[in-house]
This record gives structure tokens, sequence and C-alpha cells, in this order.
């Protein structure tokens, strides 16, 4: 699963995901969130071009959320599609993370 | 759950137990759905459902163990049905009546751990299970007329 990082003014890191976060696109992108989680303070993770999430996938959320808001940062997701947000209202993360579709809540939630 | 019906051509998918192998769902699913109209929202059902049963029976069922085989057979008993039965040859497990986590409520990593049976009650229209004198049998329905899009 591609990820890429754009940095936005205010410190907050934009973290772009594509594609599957199933098992194997969890495994994939789990060292750089990892990385993303230990240095990056106020993160908004990107999940438009987001196809599918699985169980798998929430770890690969929950996980960095844990260890940035354990350093006092924020994190929010933005854009999920509707399936992909049914999946994190199911699970309950939405209540841990905030889901927003419109950039500008997004990015306001992290200042 | 019965496989009978007009439209009810069956289509098998045979995997060993590898975490691995469960790249050729996503595959198989986009093969069966322009042949067999399956909307989109369903496929996003049938692929959630089909990661966690799949992924436990090979992390749990077989306890990680490579060679074992997992057979999925789909077909479609009626115009707005989908059903895949799951079949191995696993420790015996019953997911219908296995205890369901609440939704996660803490950021704690090991709350996220118990939603795959959560979400295959949520994302499946219709969840039946049979023990095998091998193993089990699990057999997950989808309607495309219940979309799981308009499910609450």
């Amino acid at each position: 699963m591609p990820i890429s990082t754009v940095e936005l003014e205010g410190g907050i890191t934009r973290v772009i995901l594509e594609g599957r976060l199933d098992i194997e696109g969890a495994a994939a992108v789990d060292m750089p969130m990892n990385v993303i989680a230990g240095t990056k303070k106020f993160v908004l993770v990107d999940m438009e071009k987001v196809s599918f999430l699985g169980s798998m996938g929430l770890r690969a959320l929950v996980a960095p959320a844990r260890a940035i808001k354990g350093r006092g940062g924020k994190i929010v997701i933005f854009g999920p599609n509707e399936m992909v947000e049914k999946v994190l209202k199911s699970s309950g993360v939405d209540t841990l993370i905030p889901v927003h579709h419109e950039l500008q809540n997004a990015i306001a939630a992290l200042q | 759950m019965t496989a009978n019906g007009p439209d009810s051509a069956d289509e098998t998918l045979n995997l060993q137990s590898r975490i691995s192998d469960l790249a050729q769902v996503p595959a198989w699913i986009e093969r069966l759905a322009p042949r067999f109209s399956i909307p989109d929202s369903t496929q996003f059902a049938i692929n959630l459902c089909l990661e966690e049963v799949l992924s436990n029976t090979i992390r749990h069922g077989y306890a990680g163990q490579p060679g074992h085989p997992i057979a999925i057979r789909f077909s479609k008993p009626r115009e707005d049905y989908f059903l895949f039965v799951v079949e191995d040859h696993a420790a015996p497990f019953n997911p219908v009546d296995s205890p369901e986590l609440p939704p996660i409520s803490s950021l704690d990593e090991s709350a996220v751990g118990g939603q795959g049976i959560r979400l295959l009650r949520q994302f499946a229209d219709g969840l039946e299970y049979h023990p095998t004198p091998s193993g089990n049998r699990l057999f997950i329905g989808f309607s495309s007329v219940n979309s799981p899009a308009a499910k609450n």
C-alpha cells in the first residue's frame, strides 16, 4: 500500500494512504506509520484513496494514534469513503480518531 | 442456506493456510463481480468478511501452520443473494456463537483485536455454522437488496 506524507502549515503532517488497508496493506504501512507516530505531533490521515479497510487495517490506525496521543499530539482521519467509514463506525474507531470530510475542518481539529 | 437456484453456478477458490494466500481473494471477487452483478458495496462487505474469517482460520484454527486447505465456494442462489461457504479442516470454531467484544472505546491495541467477529456480523446478511467431521463449514450470505451501505 503506497503511503506518502505532505507537511502542511501549522506543523500538520498529512499522511496519504492509497489502496487496500487489508492484512497486506497494514503490514506495508506499519513501519512508516510507526515512524510518523514517533516523530510527528499533528497528523491528518488522508483516506480519500483508501478502497478497503479491514480489522488489521484498524490496528494500523489505532497503534499510531495511541503513540501520537500519548505524546500530547492529535490525529484525525480525513475523507474515508462510505464503506470505509462504516468500518470505522462499526468498530468504534471513529470515537477515538475523529473523522472529517471537509479538509478545513480536519485541519482545524488539529490546531 | 442452500446453494440451489436459477443462477447457482458454483465457483470455488482453494487456498492454503498462508496469510499471503489471502491476496487471491480480492482478485477472485473482482472476477465474480461482473459475471454475477455483485454491487460495489456488497463486494466490500464480502472482502471484509472473508478476510476476517480466513485470517482467523489461518492464525487460530490452523495455529499459523501453512499447508492446510481452506475452500471457499460461491453461489448465487437467487437474484439478489450471494452465498459463500468457507470450509476447513481446522480446530472447531463457531464465529456465530462466540462472544462479541463491544466497539473499541480506548486506544488499547488489545481492544482492536476482537473487532473481526463484530465486523463479520455487521457486514454479513446471514451467517450459519456447521461443524464437519474434520473441521468447520461457515455459510456467509450477502444481499444486494439490503446493501451494507444502507445498514446502520
